[in-house]
């Protein structure tokens, strides 16, 4: 049973509990010029698993709204919140993309990283769509870091940290196609949703999926992000890599049998015509 | 053969050792020795630690604009104990008493009893001292400073007191001692507010004025935020008097300036306040009643706000002990104050000081005793009523509410037309100003132990007091009768009144679930 969270982004107030929960549980830093709570400049770094940021959106005026009051509605921006973190992918890019096997996808649903196995290569980074895994560049021996979605916690029974504190529920933690089926059922009757459910289809499903009353591409969201799980773009040739890997053996055994069966012929011929010579020199 | 580098590091890996290296690795990974997994080297306190998927009771915390002008958070403080959202929920009702989503503010009156309540002290007041450092320090600037009637029965816990001990004089005296040039009291203005404020009840209650009845205190910048948000069919009934703190930051920048002839740009007035409400009231656009006056819109009624803890932070900083210090008077200039200004800062005590003057402009009589110790309107009670009888009127009922939760019930009788006061005291902060929101902070949450206490610092500062009456204070009878005009007149309307403004497009009002539809 893979385990998921439900964001309903109309909830959130911006009070960014989340954003403390998660460096209190995954005992991260606060960096001062890298604030993970209340703002527009709000970014995950390798320190921020999961931020909150604002962003302020045109409103758009319902044609019924004829109050004289509120007639200055038009004009403005409303403020929503949007909490970003790992989507841990169904299928993920990252996993697909580590030969050192330091990030794995677990049957509940977290994808966990191993900073043990991590060779430090950056090809996650490039394989993630939703730009998750960061750098510890300011770091000696620098690992990658990420949400891992609490697995632990799981483990134990528990909701990830993020989704136990929050104060206005944004966040439902259950089992994913539980979520799905539910939010499918808020996004169709309640006409204030778009829709769109975020990370129902996005790289082939994620862990984490958002329903929203504001169109994603207003909220920072990649509209960009192929349906298709990100390894099926390689898994194909990726696969052949371990009989390419062995054809490649053979040939360059092959050649170096090759090449030293040549030597030694070379050298024989050599110390045959130097021995040859040389007797001829005595007689 | 040369002899061997000393730096070099001995490391002799042959190939036999690193082909070795490598094979345990690669087996040790595909058997699963991964080490552990990244995450959850911290804690959570122990409320997020149940199992299953049900949230705890008391969780989260408040949200907080970066851009608030009243409080402010330490994010690495916090502990997500959930307290502010507690007392901010249900005390001031604020949070979780609007609809979500949010239309575009974070919702807050400023109240500041958050910060109270904060056990780490990760919530303050928004920070105004290094304005203040600066304008102290600038030579050119003549710094008025005023403070506010509960600051002095609070201030003294700082610095070891008890609680209820009365610091006016040492107060002072450490103003002074920081550089301030003038230091006036809050409790002149608070008479000044009663005279506007109470001449505005005579005239709502005898119709002279066209505005609804009761009328509603206006002091409280946390109290008009909210009914600005909650209750914006009811701004009508607030009575337009401004608070005492823009009260006297009006008069500093004009009665002040004219008398001492200073040029009222180089004028930086400052309030010491219990509240870090006032921080944001100073804030309100339309408080620059002065520059308006002057000509100038940009000079601002109050320039700079800080609350009693600010203060003794500053007084720390500055090595002064409060205790040794000399008692001094305040300026001889808006300082002069009767007992009913002093008990502004208690619950209920605006009320009684307005009643004594109101029951004197209907009756023409000197108030009965009754109303020199009107105990139905004293305590610490969220909501109190009392009725008297004035001569040659009739009855008139007036109730006091503290804490922004107590005021629903008696709002909603005003709506709908049971509630038959005529005059209603609103305090944002239980038991009034004494536990404001920038007091220094005490037990967790705040007792009502040590709110009992300041509160009968204040009215004994009023038994003492030769004068207890708003309307009978010498300095306020001069300042009407060379400057002002009448109260309510044109000049005092022009200064000590304001305007209030709809809000409630800013939120969605939680509708009570329990409330019957009025249309079935």
């Amino acid at each position: 049973m893979s385990r998921g969270v439900l964001v309903d982004l109309t909830k959130c107030i911006g009070c960014g509990s989340c954003t403390v929960a998660c460096k209190m549980y995954n005992a991260n830093q606060w960096i001062d010029d890298r604030a993970a709570t209340n703002g527009e400049r709000a970014e995950l770094a390798d320190e921020n698993w999961t931020v909150i940021q604002k962003f302020r959106v045109p409103q758009k005026v319902a044609v019924t709204d004829q109050v004289p009051e509120t007639a200055d509605k038009a004009n403005r921006e409303i403020w929503r919140f949007v909490k970003r973190q790992c989507m841990h992918c169904k299928e993920p890019g990252c996993v697909s993309s580590c030969f050192a096997k330091a990030f794995q996808k677990t049957e509940a649903g977290p994808v966990i990283y191993y900073p043990d196995n991590c060779v430090g290569c950056r090809y996650c980074m490039l394989a993630c769509p939703f730009k998750i895994p960061k750098f510890e560049w300011d770091k000696t021996i620098p690992v990658i870091t990420k949400c891992v979605m609490c697995s632990n916690r799981i483990a134990k029974g528990q909701q990830p940290a993020c989704v136990s504190v929050c104060p206005t529920n944004v966040m439902k933690f259950g089992d994913r196609d539980d979520l799905l089926a539910e939010a499918k059922e808020l996004v169709r009757n309640d006409s204030r949703y778009v829709q769109h459910i975020y990370g129902e289809e996005e790289a082939g499903g994620t862990s984490w999926i958002y329903v929203s009353d504001t169109p994603f591409a207003q909220l920072g969201f990649k509209m960009d992000v192929p349906k298709k799980p990100i390894p099926s773009y390689t898994s194909t040739y990726m696969h052949s890599t371990p009989i390419f890997g062995a054809i490649w053996a053979l040939i360059l055994t092959g050649l170096y049998f090759f090449t030293k069966r040549k030597e030694q012929v070379k050298t024989k011929e050599h110390v045959e015509m130097v021995k040859k010579d040389s007797s001829q020199t005595t007689e | 053969m040369e002899p061997k580098n000393q730096c070099e590091p001995n490391i002799d890996v042959s190939r036999r050792s690193f082909i070795k290296m490598a094979g345990t690795g690669l087996v040790a990974s595909t058997i699963g020795c991964n080490g552990n997994p990244s995450g959850g080297e911290g804690w959570m306190p122990s409320q997020y630690e149940g199992n299953g998927n049900l949230p705890p009771q008391v969780r989260g915390r408040i949200p907080i604009d970066p851009r608030n002008l009243s409080i402010t958070r330490d994010d690495r403080k916090c502990i997500l104990c959930g307290q502010c959202a507690e007392v901010c929920s249900k005390v001031e009702t604020v949070m979780y008493n609007y609809e979500l989503p949010l239309i575009d503010n974070i919702p807050c009156i400023g109240c500041g009893q958050c910060t109270l309540w904060c056990p780490t002290g990760a919530i303050t007041e928004t920070d105004s001292l290094s304005e203040l450092i600066n304008a102290l320090e600038n030579p050119n600037k003549h710094v008025v400073v005023q403070t506010a009637p509960s600051t002095r029965v609070a201030l003294g816990e700082e610095f070891g007191l008890p609680a209820g001990s009365n610091v006016e004089g040492r107060q002072v005296a450490a103003l002074k001692a920081l550089g301030f040039d003038t230091v006036l009291d809050t409790n002149f203005s608070a008479d000044l507010t009663i005279m506007e404020e109470a001449t505005e009840l005579v005239q709502r209650i005898t119709g002279k004025l066209n505005a609804p009845i009761p009328q509603f205190t206006s002091c409280c910048p946390g109290w008009v935020r909210y009914c600005e948000y909650f209750y914006p069919d009811l701004l009508p009934n607030l009575s337009s008097a401004k608070s005492p703190m823009s009260m006297l930051g009006a008069m500093i920048k004009t009665y002040y300036a004219e008398k001492r002839h200073i040029d009222p740009k180089n004028i930086v007035s400052v309030a010491v306040m219990p509240c870090t409400a006032k921080k944001f009231e100073a804030g309100r656009p339309e408080m620059n009643h002065s520059g308006l006056k002057i000509g100038d819109p940009s000079i601002r009624d109050t320039d700079l706000v800080i609350t009693t803890r600010e203060l003794a932070k500053l007084i720390k900083l500055r090595g002064l002990d409060l205790l040794k210090l000399d008692p001094t008077n305040y300026d001889n200039l808006l300082s002069e104050y009767s007992g009913a200004g002093a008990i502004f800062g208690v619950t209920g005590g605006v009320m009684e000081a307005a009643v004594r003057t109101a029951y004197a402009q209907i009756s023409g009589e000197k108030p009965p005793a009754l109303l020199f110790n009107l105990q139905p309107v004293r305590g610490l009670a969220g909501m109190k009523e009392a009725t008297l009888e004035i001569p040659n009127h009739g009855e008139v009922r007036v109730a006091v509410v503290a804490g922004m939760g107590n005021t629903h019930n008696v709002l909603e009788r005003v709506q709908n037309g049971t509630g038959n006061w005529h005059f209603i005291e609103f305090m944002a902060c239980p038991g009034g100003c004494i536990s404001g929101g920038g007091q220094p902070r005490t037990a967790l949450p705040p007792s009502d132990e040590v709110r009992s206490a300041r509160i009968n610092a204040l009215y004994s500062v009023d038994e003492r007091a030769t004068i207890r009456l708003c309307h009978d204070n010498p300095e306020i009878k001069t300042v009407y009768k060379d400057y002002l005009g009448e109260p309510n007149g044109h000049l005092a309307h022009t200064l000590l009144h304001t305007h209030y403004e709809n809000y409630s497009m800013h939120l969605t009002k939680k509708e009570k679930n329990n409330k019957v539809d009025s249309g079935q």
